[in-house]
């Protein structure tokens, strides 16, 4: 049995990772993924490597934090991480989630209630610090030593001892990027605490006062979206002319005129993609272009900077980011004038634009904002596409995207319109709001660095995985195909991760995709199959 | 302990409780507005809040009236409060010992009304009819009231130190509260057995203070379990029990708050107010410097 480790152990022994975590430590997977060593091997960590940036908590490195060059650089950043405790708990700085902020951390009984509900710490082999609560405890007790009066005094005696030093801050820092904020555990928490919200509130705090944030999140993340347009790097040009070969392609593979319509005033719809979709997976904005225009639904992008990318990682790390991205966005749609705005299936877009900005958003810029479950359920089901659902048959199975399910509520439109499409639909187990994280939410799906897609395949997305193998296992083998609907683009990211990783779609048939591509797939006009059983 | 010292020490702690329970309560409840935060299951989604669904499930949702089930959101606190319906699905091994503390606690809360009317029949010499009655159900709630507290504030402090899971995570003032709740329960079982008639003792004890007159000789472990349960209801809004009432907001006004901005709404006009506030965050793609506010950040620049 592994050692316990404590909240304090977390500041003591800073040259020693805290706390291992390897392949050998995790839960088995089901057959044929259950023997370790036919595993993927970890990539290891250079010496040359490890000798420049920090990785003291579990042997991964995520963040890639320098080593610091003196004590006063340390120094400095302790000073202002403690600042940083301070001010989000003040209402100027942080009114944005001060109550449940405060209400988590004056109230949590320590029960542990929560551990189980979350994928990582059970996928782990129960590891100490994936803990939902270990890393809350942490800084409740840094809230209490450092920030609240008598502190220093009675802080040990009333709250539990700890130290904050260099190692306490780069520990607790990575390991804020060891949850995927699915919030899983708050639904477990019998008292209503929110652990989920405790890493998006340190995760702030690290990238509003220290300025750290994770690369792929900030520079080529909401900086380069709120310079370029995009997180992808594409200006209104490039998109456009991506466009303009996709619908080429589209129309080449389904026999039907594709036109994709730019900026049109007024229009019905405003559809704003995750603009990776356009990059990695361009058949997902092809089949909604498919979907709308036999719908003859009035509908348009916009080329407006922003307004064509619904990605906002603001969401998973820095309120003024997520701000100064959704008001692009409600910006880019009153440019245009149009009815609505509906979010593409992108998970994170939903919950940044629909809920976390509304009231952010005033006055005129608060349109309405909708899902592209109900526009697509709508137009299933209003007669004016015929589908035949024997295109479909084949084994499909449905990823809930916690950003659309658990935090938003919308649950049944994708179920309806795969039951009727899909003939051997199955769900996974649990599913719909008690769903699983795929693993790369928060932001991972994007996040590769050294060793860091290991952890996040292997423990973020294990519980998942397993998952998608028990839903299929009446059909184990590779000659049945089977296809994972995974309507996020995050999701989507982190599927292809999984099933490259474990090369399923060679030794178990599993590929993934969306939900507008089963749609197209079932359309009557589209003469050819649309789903490609291969690896994308 | 004389009667007017002990008389003098209940009021003082009787109003710390009420006092700092107050302005823990207002503290919570104004706090100010935060960005929505909402988590399915919403109970009061009607038709919809059974399996997770909620408004958003409708097409063009804002065109539709907002249906709220509170027959469901109050079947869904009560599961919750009584029978700590998360505390069973989530970590059954606790349970056995949580629930039967609560419990406890439950059944004396309600065992205090059964004997404030049994005081206000005037009832407490005769044994007989509805005084009889009243008597027995006061004695049958507070003896079972502490006997499962007791049973659960053990098992609970069992827990805290052996319980591998647990037992990181126990501090000196979570081990403080069990037993002081213990302490309650214990000597509220010892008063009980020592009374004889306990209805009628404890009628005395709430008599005298509420008259402000000891000159009845209490018994001594009544007295003891008097001041057990003052000190404890002292104590209760300082420390992290007061979370029955961070319950309220935690569901109300986080878990369960998905009312859509209504422009020129209150929420709107609040948020405006507070978009106002400068922002002293020191990060560099920030540019704060103290003078900024929320909409001026949010406004400029590229973010780098």
């Amino acid at each position: 049995m592994s050692k316990t480790i404590r909240i304090e152990d977390i500041g003591k022994n800073g040259d020693e990772v805290l706390c291992p975590v390897g392949p050998e430590d995790l839960v088995p997977l089901p057959p044929p993924y259950d023997k370790l060593d036919e595993q993927p091997v970890w990539k290891e960590i250079k010496a040359e490597t490890k000798e420049r940036l920090v990785c003291n908590l579990d042997g991964v490195i995520g963040l890639s934090i320098p080593k610091p060059t003196d004590a006063a650089e340390e120094q400095e950043y302790i000073d202002k991480f403690i600042a940083g405790l301070k001010k989000l708990l003040e209402s100027n700085n942080n009114w944005t989630f001060l109550q449940p902020l405060t209400l988590s951390l004056e109230y949590c009984v320590k029960c542990q209630t929560c551990n189980d509900a979350c994928p990582v710490y059970t996928a782990s082999g129960r590891k100490d610090i994936y803990r939902p609560t270990y890393r809350s405890e942490v800084w409740r007790r840094l809230v209490n030593k450092y920030v609240k009066p008598g502190g220093k005094l009675f802080g040990r005696l009333t709250h539990g001892d700890i130290d904050l030093n260099w190692t306490t801050l780069t520990r607790l820092y990575e390991l804020c990027y060891r949850c995927t904020m699915c919030r899983r555990c708050a639904q477990a928490c019998p008292i209503g605490v929110d652990n989920g919200l405790i890493t998006h509130e340190l995760r702030k705090l690290f990238s509003q006062e220290l300025g750290w944030a994770p690369k792929e999140l900030h520079d080529k993340g909401t900086v380069l979206q709120l310079e370029v347009g995009s997180s992808t790097g594409m200006n209104d040009v490039v998109v456009k002319d991506n466009l303009e070969f996709i619908d080429e392609d589209m129309a080449e593979m389904t026999g039907i005129q594709v036109e994709t319509p730019w900026d049109k005033e007024g229009a019905d719809v405003l559809l704003i993609h995750n603009a990776g979709e356009i990059l990695a997976w361009p058949e997902n904005p092809g089949a909604f272009a498919i979907i709308l225009n036999a719908a003859g639904i009035e509908w348009t992008l916009s080329s407006e900077a922003l307004g064509y990318d619904g990605v906002n990682y603001g969401l998973f790390y820095d309120d003024f980011q997520l701000a100064r991205i959704a008001l692009k966005h409600a910006a880019a749609a009153k440019e245009l004038k149009v009815k609505k705005i509906v979010m593409g299936e992108c998970g994170h877009q939903h919950k940044a634009m629909m809920t976390i900005s509304d009231r952010i958003l005033t006055g005129e810029m608060n349109m309405p904002r909708e899902s592209c479950m109900t526009l697509l359920e709508e137009i299933v089901f209003s007669g004016k596409i015929e589908f035949d659902p024997s295109k479909n048959d084949f084994p499909v199975t449905l990823h809930d995207p916690c950003n659309i399910v658990r935090n938003l509520g919308i649950v049944e439109p994708q179920r309806r319109i795969l039951r009727y499409l899909c003939p051997q639909f199955r769900e996974m187990e649990p599913h719909g709001v008690d769903n699983y994280c795929c693993g790369g939410g928060s932001g991972f799906a994007v996040m590769s660095p050294n060793n860091f897609a290991d952890w996040r395949i292997s423990v973020g997305g294990r519980v998942k995985f397993k998952q998608i193998l028990d839903a299929f296992a009446d059909q184990p083998g590779p000659e049945v195909k089977k296809y994972i609907c995974a309507p996020c683009s995050n999701c989507k990211g982190q599927f292809r991760d999984i099933l490259q990783y474990y090369n399923a779609l060679d030794r178990s048939g599993i590929t993934y995709g969306g939900l507008v591509e089963l749609i197209v797939n079932a359309m009557v006009d589209v003469k050819e199959p649309f789903i490609e059983w291969e690896m994308h | 302990m004389s009667g007017s010292a002990l008389i003098v020490v209940a009021y003082a702690l009787l109003a710390v409780f009420a006092v700092v329970f107050v302005i823990r309560t207002i503290s919570i409840a104004r706090l100010p507005v935060h960005l929505r935060w909402e988590l399915a299951p919403v109970p009061h989604e009607k038709g919809k809040g059974h399996y997770g669904g909620s408004y958003f499930e409708e097409y063009e949702w804002w065109t539709k009236p907002r249906e709220k089930s509170y027959v469901s959101e109050m079947a869904y606190m009560f599961k919750e409060i009584v029978f700590l319906k998360g505390v069973w699905e989530h970590n059954r091994r606790l349970w056995w010992w949580s629930f039967p503390f609560h419990f406890g606690l439950y059944l004396l809360i309600v065992a205090a009304p059964v004997l404030a009317l049994r005081m206000a029949l005037g009832a407490g010499g005769s044994a007989s009819g509805i005084d009889a009655q009243l008597g027995t159900t006061v004695s049958a709630l507070a003896g079972a009231g502490f006997g499962l507290g007791a049973v659960g504030a053990l098992g609970l402090l069992a827990n805290r130190l052996f319980d591998v899971r647990l037992k990181p995570f126990t501090t000196p003032m979570s081990l403080f509260n069990l037993v002081l709740l213990l302490a309650v329960f214990a000597s509220g079982g010892l008063a009980m057995g020592a009374a004889g008639e306990f209805p009628a003792a404890a009628s005395g004890a709430v008599t005298a203070l509420l008259t402000a007159n000891m000159s009845p000789i209490l018994p001594g472990a009544l007295v003891a379990h008097l001041l057990c349960t003052l000190l404890f209801l002292a104590y209760l809004p300082f420390s992290q029990m007061m979370h029955f009432v961070a319950k309220y907001f935690t569901y109300h006004q986080v878990r369960w708050d998905d009312k859509p901005l209504a422009v020129g709404g209150r929420v709107e006009k609040e948020v405006l107010e507070l978009l106002g506030q400068k922002v002293t965050w020191s990060g560099a793609h920030l540019k704060a410097d103290g003078k900024k506010n929320w909409v001026d950040i949010a406004t400029e620049g590229k973010g780098q």
